[in-house]
């Protein structure tokens, strides 16, 4: 199985486990809206999803899963405190432009805010630096520097110092080992390669 | 619209063959202004067929310059189709082999509906300026009486660009149980400054006619001079700099007589031919009468458009969020799932206005989704064979 669908999987189950039916779900870079479908048929949520791309919007049409063509910042702008329910980040955190004003704004318009992301601090992704003074190419991160999209990686112990130093509370969290899909027991910084939270004020 | 473009190739079937039809309503019709006409004609086309429980039917809403006819042909002969045929018809995007398809010429025209041009009974003449003034919330009205006379209990869909994007956004909110869902594109809740400016140009060319009369003018002997300015101007705002650029650039006409001020570039020659192929089919008054509704559409409501009535300011100065509630106020009535479709080169109702309904639906709770178009068609893209356009009122249309 693909990683991306590994992802879709694991954020299917674990973020709609957390979300509770009815609720107002804005999806962050919702995609072809997948995920806002499954919660809609399963959570019957009134479920909003923002994408920058018209191909992503148009199969959100097609699904019925209602779509705003744009910018995420902007979208956001538009909604009154705590509008939603949920915010959720379903792009991966590394790719947004402005993670702090976006996760400020989120917490803003939302009542929760939820995340997952591949873990930096991952125990290969050091090696592969250490050893090899290289960032890891791998099927996660498939392309080589050349290719790559402006990143900006992050990692567990990154994060929830983040979140400290924005007084968040981190309600949820999960912790995946590699294979992103066993539950990691022990020294999730070093040992989970994908990592789910929510966020709350 | 483009009077230039011809029928164009097309992803399935053809409407083929149609004909028009006159609905006749015989009873009383109380305008806006509070004006009443003893009864009113529709022209109308149909295409497919309405299924037992008449809820398969889309309305399609036309544009300032559009009518009735919007598919198919009237003859083998025709070199032209109806104005969105490369989009309608079996097996394209409005397929017409599921779907009852409706488009009537709005109350106030002149392509055989009611209008300023018709006959006034009580004075055996034309209309001219004692017609009532037209909404767009008198045009949908109208058209909801036809529905009736359809058979027609809900409709799956209303679709338009421009002047039709309101009348879909009014129909959404005029009869909220009777419309499932919306596809307004290229439009706006209300029209900006430059858009009334525009209009205001095109309504003095026409008026500063000698021929205008008064709007008091027999058939073909009207301000042709004053419609013909107002649909060159016009049709500019339709395209954009790139779309002109692309198609005609600064090429020159091949025979030049000498004269100096004679048509030099192909621009030029082009929209002389706008402006002389609309005076033989539209009528200046339901010109004047159709840009004047396009003006006063608000769907922001008296509270935001308070500006002009007393204060000084323009609404836009009090804060946009503010604007935008009440907009969304507006729209707590809506009940059709909607689809807001704005194109990149659309300077006119530019992807702004068309976001901002999105915007107001979303803050009200409602079903919306805003999808932008890449094209440099301008204003008229809407009109214009898309693939992702055709993608996208198809998946709508269907899901």
């Amino acid at each position: 199985m693909k990683r991306s669908a590994i992802k879709r999987e694991v954020d299917l189950q674990i973020l709609g486990d957390w979300i509770s039916p009815g609720a107002r779900v804005l999806d962050l870079g919702c995609g072809r809206g997948i995920f806002l479908e499954y919660l809609r048929q399963s959570k019957q949520v009134y479920g909003v999803g923002v994408d920058v791309q018209l191909d992503k919007i148009t199969s959100c049409v097609k699904r019925g899963v209602t779509a705003y063509q744009g910018d995420i910042e902007t979208a956001m702008r538009q909604f009154p405190d705590g509008f939603f329910d949920w915010v959720v980040c379903s792009r991966t955190l590394q790719e947004l432009d402005r993670p702090q004003a976006i996760i400020r704004e989120s917490l803003r318009v939302g009542k929760r805010f939820a995340v997952g992301f591949v873990n930096h601090g991952y125990w290969r992704n050091r090696a592969s630096l250490l050893w090899q003074g290289r960032r890891v190419v791998n099927e996660v991160f498939p392309e080589s520097w050349g290719e790559r999209r402006a990143m900006n990686p992050v990692s567990v112990g990154e994060f929830e110092e983040f979140c400290a130093k924005e007084g968040l509370t981190i309600a949820h969290r999960a912790y995946l080992r590699g294979d992103w899909r066993t539950p990691c027991s022990a020294f999730p910084q070093l040992f989970a390669g994908y990592v789910l939270y929510e966020i709350t004020r | 619209m483009n009077d230039a473009e011809t029928a164009s190739p097309t992803l399935g079937g053809e409407v083929g063959l149609v004909e028009y039809h006159d609905f006749v309503s015989s009873e009383p019709f109380t305008f806006e202004d509070g004006r009443v006409l003893p009864g009113f004609t529709l022209r109308y086309e149909t295409y497919g067929k309405l299924n037992a429980a008449g809820d398969n039917a889309v309305l399609i809403t036309h544009a300032l310059s559009g009518d009735h006819h919007c598919a198919g042909v009237y003859s083998l002969n025709d070199k032209k189709a109806g104005w969105w045929n490369n989009i309608i018809g079996p097996g394209k995007p409005i397929d017409t082999s599921r779907y009852f398809v409706i488009c009537s010429n709005c109350l106030g025209g002149c392509q055989g509906s009611t209008g300023p041009a018709s006959i006034n009974p009580e004075t055996g003449k034309a209309y001219g300026l004692d017609f009532p003034v037209v909404s767009i919330r008198d045009m949908v009205r109208a058209q909801a009486r036809l529905l009736d006379h359809l058979g027609v209990t809900t409709l799956h869909s209303a679709v338009g660009g421009s002047m039709g994007g309101m009348q879909v956004l009014q129909w959404a909110l005029e009869y909220p149980d009777r419309v499932r869902s919306i596809l307004p594109m290229a439009t706006t809740a209300r029209q900006s400054a430059q858009a009334i400016a525009f209009n205001e140009v095109g309504r003095s060319a026409i008026v500063q006619d000698p021929g205008w009369n008064g709007g008091d003018y027999s058939p073909g002997n009207g301000p042709n001079v004053g419609l013909a300015v107002a649909r060159m101007m016009a049709h500019i705002t339709y395209l954009s700099d790139e779309g002109l650029e692309r198609k005609f650039g600064r090429v020159r006409k091949s025979a030049r007589t000498g004269n100096h001020l004679d048509v030099e570039f192909e621009v030029e020659s082009y929209l002389r031919y706008q402006g002389r192929s609309f005076v033989n089919r539209f009528d200046a008054n339901t010109y004047l009468y159709f840009t004047k509704a396009l003006d006063r559409f608000d769907l922001y409501g008296r509270v935001a458009s308070a500006g002009n009535e007393g204060v000084e300011h323009p609404a836009e100065t009090s804060s946009a969020t503010d604007a935008c509630t009440h907009l969304a106020s507006a729209f707590e009535r809506l009940k059709a799932r909607c689809l807001v479709v704005g194109f990149t080169s659309d300077w006119l109702f530019p992807p702004e206005q068309n976001r901002a309904i999105v915007h107001a639906m979303l803050r009200a709770g409602k079903d919306a989704s805003y999808a932008e178009v890449n094209m440099d068609f301008g204003h008229d893209s809407f009109l214009v064979e898309a693939p992702e356009l055709y993608a996208l009122v198809e998946g709508f249309l269907n899901s």
